[in-house]
């Protein structure tokens, strides 16, 4: 199970990158979301994985695709005159990005936890417990973000209207 | 049951599973193919006409037209399947799917009738058992994709009217589906928990207790952001005659047309379906406190029924909207609507209620 | 000078929409209903091959060669009718046949052949006006269609007998010679 679904994701990862249409690379990236949601399945979390479909590709994706076919009909962008230095560049950010990652991961305090207790199921999550994390232990972050996306809204809509 | 099993070497558990999805989604395909001869019967007898009454099977028994569906299938079936010159084909060929799949999955996780107990084992009578964790969350998440359906068969069909369809449906939909989840949170909130199961279970048998006369407010919101979310009349922007012909569907012949009829209306089943769980209490009967399972699946089936002609009684009433009163109608009234019904429960229950 | 565009103010209980559009439900309820339980005779549509329209009066459809009661065909081969059609498809080969004499009150003369082209006429009437003797005459019927061009055009036979069966009359495919005189000439 975990395979085919890190199979999804990392192929369609793969896809998008490797795709010249932009839509098609769009429609890639919802297969990869795909993917992480039933990973967040396995990992007894389905409510982050419905979320995940939710959030994601219900609303954000498609809005990114809507601007996109608005802008552009169906020319496929000419590469860029790649330059040596560029590729080279990102490829080490890339790779020095990656080392840290992992080396992240194998440093956790988690996972040696795991390690001396065992891999046991974790206790599914609902929405009752994400609500209870969100309001009780993290409220004050939460009310951060949410005015934050607030002043982003007003400013949005401040933007676009000409004559208040 | 369990002789099936043992006889097809496999678990009970998967027979169960087996027959469930072939059960849930049969049932949902076959009505859908119905619904759309009822749309058409229907709509004409509201108009005082007559409809489609003369397809007959062997070209004799003519069921007040039924076989019209097979008639359609099997022409739809031999028609040339066209794929415009620019359009992008593979696209093309998903996005039937993309648009079938979401309206049909959405149905997993309702629960069609009363869970029973045999031999030890607990049925319950739902694709995705109860306490899954995903709950209603599901639907909308599944709801949410069905964008994706007509946004890639607008797109690559390449042709401008589709584009257009596909676009201001696409936001349409988008923009309802936010006042369409502040409504059902509210439900989460009354009911306390956000599985089907419990919904229906909170809601009881008695028909004052369901939460249709329990929040007004949160059932008209949801049931007009369900028009908006299902494409049909009064909301059904992917068409529109006069402006851009067919909408998204303009370039799309043969099973490819047809695989999109289909979907409209497999969504408009999820679409009554969920009507009927979250407002009108599921399974339950009214007034019979312990009913029996049989009973319990053909209340449920009498009440998909019903909202799903409902759906068709309404897009034969009401003309569709301009854009703009949509749009309107969707920010300015229904999200500030569905607000209002969420405080005023939050309120409610802060009381003690 | 524009258009001006009345608006409607609406009452608080229509700018819910849900008012109305219940109202406009019951509307549409009460018409399926009331099809629903209209028997098929009764309703608007007319199912084409069992029930057929009724034509008004004055509708110009098939043509008909009349004949007399003994069989006898009324057309006196004239050639009014030819000479009035507009659409010149009606062509008619004349006969003697008889050596009654006009004095003694019998008509002579009768087609030997009277041919309608179907597809260039258009049922205008002029013929039926045209006629001395009321022998042609366009009746209501208006199925007039073939698989081929050549059944379209009648002849005299076809002219004759296609209401045979209908105005419950035997078929005949042969003149058959006056007895009585048709009129009694004044001299």
């Amino acid at each position: 199970m975990f395979i085919t679904f890190a199979l999804i994701t990392l192929l369609s990862a793969l896809g998008m990158l490797l795709q010249k249409n932009i839509i098609v690379a769009g429609l890639f990236m919802v297969g990869a979301f795909f993917g992480v949601a039933g990973l967040f399945v396995l990992l007894a979390n389905p409510v982050a994985a419905a979320l995940q479909i939710i959030v994601y590709t219900g609303a954000i994706m498609v809005l990114v695709l809507f601007v996109i076919m608005m802008l552009n009909s169906h020319e496929e962008e000419k590469a860029q005159s790649p330059r040596a230095i560029q590729r080279w560049l990102s490829i080490a950010v890339v790779a020095a990005l990656a080392v840290g990652a992992v080396k992240l991961v194998f440093a956790s305090p988690g996972l040696k936890a795991l390690a001396i207790r065992g891999a046991a199921m974790p206790e599914a999550m609902t929405l009752q417990k994400v609500g209870l994390t969100l309001f009780a232990d993290h409220v004050l972050g939460f009310e951060v973000a949410g005015l934050l996306l607030l002043a982003a809204m007003i400013g949005a809509v401040a933007l676009t209207k000409r004559n208040l | 049951m369990d002789k099936l099993a043992s006889l097809l070497h496999t678990t009970p558990a998967i027979v169960w599973m087996a027959l469930k999805i072939v059960i849930v989604f049969g049932g949902v395909m076959s009505l859908a193919a119905i619904f759309t001869w009822v749309e058409r019967r229907g709509s004409a007898m509201i108009q005082d006409r007559i409809g489609p009454n003369r397809a007959a099977l062997f070209g004799k028994i003519r069921i007040i037209g039924l076989a019209q569906i097979l008639a359609d299938g099997i022409k739809m079936f031999f028609k040339e399947d066209l794929i415009p010159t620019d359009a992008n084909r593979r696209l093309f060929w998903l996005a039937p799917f993309l648009a079938f799949v979401p309206a049909l999955l959405g149905f997993a996780v309702i629960p069609f009738g009363k869970s029973f107990m045999s031999g030890g084992h607990t049925y319950h009578l739902s694709v995705l058992d109860p306490g899954n964790g995903m709950g209603m969350l599901y639907p909308l998440a599944i709801g949410g994709m069905a964008v994706y359906g007509v946004l890639v068969a607008a797109w690559s069909s390449n042709n401008k009217w589709s584009i257009l369809g596909g676009m201001r449906a696409s936001a349409a939909m988008v923009s309802y589906e936010i006042g369409m989840s502040l409504a059902v949170v509210a439900i989460f909130m009354t009911a306390g928990g956000y599985d089907p199961s419990e919904i229906i279970t909170a809601q009881g048998h008695l028909p004052w207790t369901w939460n249709v006369v329990r929040q007004p407010l949160g059932f008209i919101v949801f049931f007009t952001c369900m028009f908006a979310e299902t494409n049909r009349l009064p909301f059904d922007f992917a068409e529109g005659e006069s402006e851009i012909v067919a909408g998204f569907n303009t370039e799309f012949g043969s099973m490819k047309f047809s695989l999109m009829a289909l979907a409209e209306y497999s969504h408009m089943m999820t679409a009554s379906a969920l009507i009927a769980t979250l407002y009108f209490g599921g399974w339950q009967v009214p007034f019979v406190k312990d009913p029996s399972v049989m009973l319990s699946v053909a209340c449920f089936v009498l009440k998909l029924v019903f909202f799903a002609w409902v759906f068709v009684w309404i897009r034969w009433t009401v003309p569709r909207f301009r854009y703009d009163q949509l749009m309107r109608l969707g920010w300015k009234r229904m999200l500030p609507l569905s607000m209002v019904n969420l405080v005023f429960h939050a309120w409610r229950m802060s009381q003690g209620h | 000078m524009g258009v001006v565009v009345k608006k409607v103010e609406l009452s608080w209980l229509d700018s819910t929409y849900v008012w109305p559009v219940l109202k406009g439900m019951a509307i549409t309820f009460e018409h399926f209903i009331k099809q629903l339980f209209t028997p098929t005779s009764k309703r608007y549509t007319i199912q084409y091959p069992e029930m057929k329209k009724e034509m008004p009066e004055g509708y110009r459809g098939l043509h008909e060669l009349k004949r007399f009661e003994d069989g006898a065909i009324k057309c006196v081969a004239c050639f009014m009718c030819q000479e009035a059609c507009p659409a010149r498809c009606i062509s008619i080969e004349a006969e003697e046949f008889s050596d009654l004499n006009i004095t003694q009150g019998f008509e002579e003369k009768r087609p030997a052949q009277f041919k309608i082209d179907m597809l260039r006429c258009i049922y205008c009437g002029m013929c039926e006006e045209a006629c001395p003797k009321d022998a042609i005459w366009l009746r209501k019927d208006y199925e007039v269609a073939a698989y081929d061009r050549l059944s379209m055009q009648y002849g005299k036979w076809d002219l004759m007998n296609t209401y045979s069966k209908v105005d419950g009359k035997d078929r005949i495919t042969q003149d058959t010679t006056p007895t009585v005189p048709r009129r009694t000439i004044v001299m």
